[in-house]
């Protein structure tokens, strides 16, 4: 449906491909397949049944809108309609049912739950089959193990040990015999024996007890349960217990499924049919045979690798909605089993139906699927940060959440990059810190093959017979376990003359080894420079001179930019910002080809075969990251387009291309030491002409709630107790008007909490008031909504959501604009990030020959130690574009023309803009790249020659706004009466041991004590303080121990040990004990 | 006392505009040299006058808007195809010419549908948009489209906290700064211990004024932060109980306009300004509204001329006239006043 049409050409494929392939199947097959599984639902007293059939499941369009379902915090979804049969007695009905409500995929590849944009990320598995291991134990004798894992991720290893016995681990503890599992899988010891290629093995570990054991099936069962649920004692057979093994070992760690099945079947040489998706005898047996094959060295010793992609699946969105979906149906089963029985109990004539409408029934399927969105590990809050970040969501994969690895736990093998994951995981757009390889990036043109969740990547095929018989060469998407039976040229054969290729050799890839082969050998050659690499990653210009690392954190940084008030294309680029900014659809494209009527900042009216259409656009929208959404149009009135044409234009993109930053002139030297440590140093030029200016939409929301004794909070304007001023934004219902400026402390929703007025609970003045002006003091608590600390803007939207009279919930959005400042991070395409340390008035920044002040200074100590000089390179040819009015866009790899390909491309073209522009400067043959440049302060020109040129420079979304924080008193954690952490909580700064030690060092006691006395958990003192200080008198000295030592005396008791403090009277020996 | 070495020498310093250009309405260039300038001038000169070119001048610049009836400044306006952060944003980037002081009225008022450029904003006489062809807003629909605006004449930018104005205007942070690039370089020639320098002096504006006035702005205002020292005995009451230990050297007008008398070498008078002949306010201003900011300037007009200049009264004339009398040598009156 999706799908290019022309497939042969091999363009990019949509990079929201994946997550819509993925919901597709879901809709079309999945939800199939879980209703044929719906069983018949009979009830044999009243000879009843209800049916539900697989064919013509219909799904409505949406009720409501996209956009609404965002602004009014509904579940963006679409009626299911299943065809339902219900026989009663003779008679039989037949009728469209609704079941329930599907949340629906929208063009941006996520789902709209409660309001709030969200995504589910592709789970990579280890696929379930069988896989092999020798290893050596600590003595030094090979230990082989075959570890079968279910469809579930359950394992059961089976192995075989030095006195060649054979044991099945099923449970983390227990291991039991081989025949005790076959047997209680059903299969006797004849049949056992005459299905092993090696049966004196199998007679030859059982001994006369063990023989006994399973001379039966009920037998062998009792023995296995009691092995695998630890139990001991005397058990006897019964149905239950046959279910509950049935349950517990059986479907969770015997379910193989479709893709289990088959990997079984390749593994052991098996030909059990396909739906057989369980695990049988027959498998156990096969498999123990191979282990014996082992150990005797008569079987091929091939480790199975884990880590080859060959062994994992991508578990998609398809197939967690659909185990949600079954488990909704089961559900769905269970109320409509209830409704029939109360069916009877009324004498009413049920339809199909009035058996699925009541609403805990019908709304079954959504809930299901709420909580699956709210709780599910994979499914995120849409990362909304920029078009780009928006786009690289959807193409993650994860090998975290349920039924895979954990970040504490995983191996470094299994975040290692394997010679599989070549054009298929990017390896280098990885997640930092704990997570690091085990959350990737799909290669841009890496499919998901649905039916076996594999990954594919395509290549040219050029085999000697093919390329004969047909002219044009054959695209072929190889799977993992394909691609090493190929002999795959790297891109590098494209640079080799056609004419006399059969004389050359290519460097290649053949069984995960690097070689260099003759043309003729080989098989298929790979397409694209791109190939390999995520979209962040394709989008750093001259990639190849960068190390692995920077460009890891460029990818992750490039993630984080936030979009800038007026953006501007890079001049460096890679080619692949324009299919970026499309696929993340945060521009309007037309959807049909017409004439433009009017534009208007809010909306396009497009006239299409003579209809119009309405298309609305987004306007300083919030989006998930805080950051701001604005739609631009882009096209004048009565101006006909085309199909496919930009309407207006999105955050972050120009001209349909990403433009996630600036172009700034940045020279790379030490300045006054303000560049020390990766600091950046900047001209107020960027401040004053709103280059690195960027708008910020928070949302703030308050909900009113009815007390224990039943009174509802309220909403009003009459605040008592409170300053006049800060109420002076309030409108006459007591919300804050729109289109007012408020600071932090301003009130944003005035709130008063009835609160029950018994006598003993005034204040103290209020008693004195009450007494003296007969005033009735308030009944009730202030409550209300206050913007807080760091918060100032202008409210731009107030939204009321009343779902009953007394919930009301307010949200009030407020949009900040931030000027760039001292303490923003920054930071290039290269990895190279730095935080901003001053920022100099124009006339102080250096200056190159023509007068043009730098824009920003770099530290050159940045470069050689991270070894990302793509820098370095970009920057240059940035220079060289910004002088002869160009763009360049640069594929990877272009070193494969010809040697330092990259560094000749940038010096003529400085040469070229040398020349063009009659500033010899630009390029100076004893430095060229390099410029002499002028101190701005002193006019003095500095020392050695400096680099100078355009970056395209980022501005992240780690802003000091969001992170200043100071303390001068403030909240207390409960137990060690120490200052709380976080900024979030008004918390201090935590003196840990090492600063302790600082201190200590310098032997400054009097700081030392007052920072973990006063400062902090002794209670006595630090309220003593506060008067103290406020009278002026002298600071009180405490002499008796802080909260923290309390509480560790306190944990020393709970240990049954006695911590004292006793003193003892010089004179008359007296012991007076202190309580501690 | 750099004046009066260079006065001393063979040559005199001079001025030349080599080169001056329009690139377009909001790009002017302009190429100066100064000769002759002994070792070392050049630089002192140079980079004080590119700094000062950069920082100090004044420039004239929308500073806030008012709109109809919008609710904040991020909502849309039906029938304009920007929103109303944008029209502010093309709004900051007009250039204006204008020497008006204090803050002026404008507007804009028209009826679409029609293309809104700075064309169509009102401004006072006094001043003007340099480019016409500035793009504002475009209007879709036929609706009636009114703006008003506020005017200022300031220096560099300012980024004003966004209180809460009850007529519903909008702050812009305006860029004051008119001058868009400087650079200098030094040229020596000569030989030996002729050898001297000349500086060049390149200046690229918005528009708003030309290079030429730039500079002589930028010159002014720079001996504006040095005419403190030359009324140092005015300033120097801090220095009263030093002062019978050591005595600043003062170097008033007075006195130097009787060095300047005894050495009879003809006078710079271009280089005398009138800030320096301690008129009384009000002279003063009358006179710098008249663009008279030199000795030379005012000596060049006639009396005619000085009583034509707004609110010059007989009084400032007979001031002017003592002032002068007391300071300047007779002849020279005699010769460039004639009145």
């Amino acid at each position: 449906m999706l799908r290019n049409g022309n497939e042969g050409m091999s363009t990019i494929p949509g990079f929201s491909q994946i997550q819509f392939e993925g919901f597709f199947r879901f809709i079309n097959q999945a939800l199939a397949e879980e209703l044929d599984k719906f069983p018949t639902i009979k009830d044999p007293d009243h000879e009843i049944a209800f049916q539900l059939f697989a064919k013509g499941y219909q799904l409505l369009e949406p009720s409501i809108k996209e956009r609404d379902a965002v602004y009014e915090s509904l579940t963006y979804s679409s009626e299911l309609y299943v065809s339902a049969r219900l026989i009663f007695g003779f008679d039989v009905q037949k009728q469209t049912i609704s079941i329930g409500n599907i949340p629906i995929m929208n063009s941006l590849g996520t789902f709209i739950i409660n309001g709030i944009y969200r995504i589910v990320i592709n789970q990579i598995l280890l696929s379930p089959g069988i896989y092999y291991r020798s290893e050596l134990d600590h003595k030094g004798i090979s230990i082989y193990t075959g570890t079968i894992i279910s469809d579930w991720g359950g394992r059961s290893e089976l192995a075989i040990d030095k006195k060649e016995r054979i044991w099945a681990r099923v449970s983390r503890k227990q291991k039991i015999s081989i025949l005790v599992l076959s047997s209680a899988m059903g299969s006797n010891l004849r049949e056992i024996l005459d299905n092993v290629s090696y049966p004196e093995i199998f007679l030859s570990f059982p001994n006369a007890k063990e023989k006994k054991r399973i001379e039966s099936k009920e037998k062998a069962i009792l023995e296995f349960y009691q092995q695998f649920a630890c139990v001991g004692g005397d058990l006897v057979f019964s149905e239950s217990l046959c279910e509950e093994l049935q349950k517990k070992f059986f479907q969770q760690k015997c379910e193989l499924g479709r893709i289990g099945r088959r990997n079984m079947n390749r593994r052991l040489n098996l030909d059990i049919p396909q739906n057989n998706t369980f695990l049988l005898p027959r498998d156990v047996l096969a498999a123990t045979d191979h282990l014996i094959g082992m150990k005797f060295g008569t079987g091929i010793l091939d480790d199975d690798d884990m880590n080859h992609l060959k062994n994992k699946r991508i578990r998609s969105v398809a197939d967690l909605l659909q185990d949600q979906f079954g488990l909704a149906l089961g559900r769905l089963q269970h109320a409509v089993q209830k409704t029939i029985r109360r069916v009877f109990i009324r004498q009413s004539k049920p339809t199909p139906q009035t058996l699925v409408t009541p609403t805990s029934t019908s709304i079954l399927l959504i809930t299901t699927y709420e909580t699956f969105f709210g709780t599910y590990p994979l499914s995120q809050v849409f990362d909304q940060t920029n078009p780009l970040t928006q786009t690289v969501h959807g193409r993650k994969v994860s090998c975290l959440g349920p039924g895979g690895l954990t970040g504490r736990t995983a191996s470094f093998r299994s975040r290692d990059i394997h010679p599989s994951h070549y054009g298929r995981i990017c390896p280098i757009d990885t997640s930092e810190g704990i997570n690091v390889g085990l959350t990737g990036s799909l290669a841009i043109h890496a499919r998901i093959d649905h039916l076996w969740g594999s990954i594919e990547s395509p290549f040219y095929e050029i085999s000697a017979e093919k390329a004969k018989e047909k002219k044009e060469r054959q695209v072929v998407y190889l799977s993992p376990n394909r691609d090493e039976y190929y002999m795959i040229a790297a891109g590098n054969s494209l640079s080799l003359n056609q004419g006399i290729q059969e004389e050359q050799v290519v460097p290649a890839r053949y069984r995960q080894e690097f070689l260099t082969i003759a043309w003729e050998q080989i098989h298929v050659r790979s397409i694209f420079p791109f190939q390999y690499f995520s979209i962040g990653g394709s989008l750093i210009p001259f990639i190849e001179h960068n190390d692995a690392n920077r460009a890891l954190m460029s990818s992750n940084m490039q993630r984080q930019a936030v979009p800038l008030s007026r953006s501007e294309k890079c001049i460096v680029g890679t080619g692949l910002e324009r299919q970026t900014a499309l696929d993340s659809r945060v521009s309007v494209i037309a959807e049909r080809e017409g004439k433009i009527i009017s534009t208007d900042s809010h909306k396009i009216l497009l006239s299409s075969s003579g209809k119009t259409i309405s298309i609305p656009l987004v306007n300083h929208r919030r989006s998930n990251k805080n950051t701001c959404m604005h739609q631009k149009p882009r096209v004048p009135r009565g101006k006909s387009i085309k199909k496919g044409q930009i309407l207006a234009e999105g955050a972050a993109t120009v001209g349909g291309e990403l433009a996630l930053g600036k172009n700034v002139l940045v020279a790379y030297m030490p300045w006054e030491g303000y560049n020390f440590e990766d600091a950046v140093l900047i001209s107020e030029r960027l401040v004053y002409e709103d280059i690195y200016t960027s708008f910020h939409i928070r949302k703030y929301e308050i909900q009113t709630d009815t007390t224990s004794q039943g009174s509802a909070e309220k909403i009003t304007k009459e605040i008592p107790h409170l300053e006049e001023h800060l109420l002076r934004n309030l409108d006459k219902n007591g919300v804050v008007r729109l289109g007012s400026w408020v600071e932090t402390g301003d009130i944003l929703v005035g709130k008063l909490t009835p609160q029950i007025a018994s006598e003993s609970s005034y204040i103290a003045e209020a008693g004195l008031l009450r007494a003296i002006f007969g005033l009735e003091v308030s009944t009730s608590k202030e409550t209300s909504l206050k913007l807080p600390i760091g918060g100032r803007g202008r409210v731009i939207d107030v939204k009321w959501i009343q779902r009953d009279p007394l919930d009301i919930m307010v949200r009030v959005y407020i949009l900040q604009k931030r000027e760039i400042k001292v303490g923003d991070k920054v930071a290039g395409r290269h990895g190279n990030k730095g935080i901003i340390s001053k920022i100099l008035p124009r006339q102080d920044m250096p200056y190159l020959q023509d007068g043009t002040p730098v824009d920003m200074v770099f530290n050159p100590l940045g470069v050689p130690s991270r070894m990302n000089v793509g820098q370095i390179f970009e920057s240059s040819l940035g220079l060289a574009g910004d002088l002869l009015k160009k763009h360049y866009r640069i594929a990877p790899f272009d070193e494969r023309y010809e040697q330092e390909a990259s560094r000749k491309l940038v010096f003529s073209e400085l040469y070229e803009a040398s020349k063009e522009t009659k500033n010899p400067w630009v390029f100076e043959p004893e430095y060229p790249g390099k410029s002499r440049i002028f101190d701005g302060r002193t006019g003095d020109p500095f020392e050695q020659p400096v680099l100078i040129g355009k970056s395209y420079i980022l501005k992240l979304i780690h802003q000091v706004d969001e992170k200043i924080h100071g303390r001068s008193t403030g909240p207390y954690s409960l137990v060690t009466q120490q200052p709380v952490r976080g900024r979030a909580k008004q918390g201090g700064q935590r003196v840990g041991e090492m600063e302790v030690w600082a201190l200590e060092g310098f032997g400054v006691a009097h700081i030392l004590q007052e920072i973990l006395t006063y400062k902090s958990d002794h209670l006595i003192a630090r309220q003593e303080i506060l008067n103290a200080t406020i009278w002026g008198k002298r600071i009180p000295n405490h002499e008796d121990p802080p909260e923290s030592f309390r509480v560790l005396v306190r944990e020393l008791r709970s240990l049954a040990l006695e911590l004292n403090h006793f003193l003892v009277s010089e004179k008359n020996f007296q012991v007076n004990r202190e309580e501690v | 006392m750099v004046r009066e070495e260079v006065a001393g020498s063979t040559q005199t310093l001079q001025w030349k505009c080599v080169e001056s250009r329009v690139d377009s309405k909001r790009l002017y260039y302009g190429r100066f040299i100064l000769s002759p300038l002994r070792k070392g001038q050049a630089d002192t000169v140079g980079i004080a006058l590119r700094r000062a070119l950069l920082g100090e001048i004044e420039g004239t610049c929308i500073t806030r808007a008012k709109f109809g009836s919008v609710p904040h400044e991020y909502s849309t306006i039906a029938g304009i195809e920007e929103s109303v952060q944008e029209i502010l944003l093309n709004l900051k980037e007009i250039v204006l010419r204008s020497n008006l002081y204090g803050v002026r009225d404008a507007s804009i008022c028209v009826k679409g549908p029609r293309y809104i450029t700075a064309q169509d904003i009102i401004l006072p006489p006094s001043v003007e948009t340099v480019d016409t062809a500035q793009p504002i807003a475009n209007l879709t629909e036929p609706i009636d489209f009114c703006i008003d605006l506020q005017i200022k004449r300031d220096r560099g930018y300012q980024t004003e906290l966004r209180k809460n104005y009850q007529d519903g205007s909008y702050p812009i942070d305006a860029v004051s700064m008119p001058v868009r690039n400087v650079n200098y370089s030094i040229f020596s020639c000569g030989n030996g211990n002729e050898k001297h320098e000349i500086l060049f002096l390149e200046i690229w504006t918005n528009g708003s004024l030309t290079p030429k006035e730039a500079l002589y702005e930028a010159s002014r205002n720079l001996i504006d932060l040095f005419l403190p020292f030359l009324h140092a005995e005015e300033e120097g009451t801090s220095f009263e109980e030093n002062k019978n230990r050591f005595t600043p050297p003062l170097f008033t007008f007075q006195k130097r306009l009787t060095n300047l008398k005894k050495n009879k070498k003809g006078i710079p008078l271009n280089c005398i300004f009138i800030d320096q002949l301690e008129l009384t306010s009000r002279t003063y201003n009358c006179l710098k509204r008249a663009n008279i900011h030199t000795l030379l300037d005012l000596l060049s007009k006639t009396e005619e001329d000085l009583m034509r200049i707004d609110s010059f009264r007989m009084e400032d004339r007979k001031h002017i006239w003592d002032t002068l009398e007391k300071h300047l040598p007779i002849d020279l009156l005699k010769n460039k006043l004639s009145f």
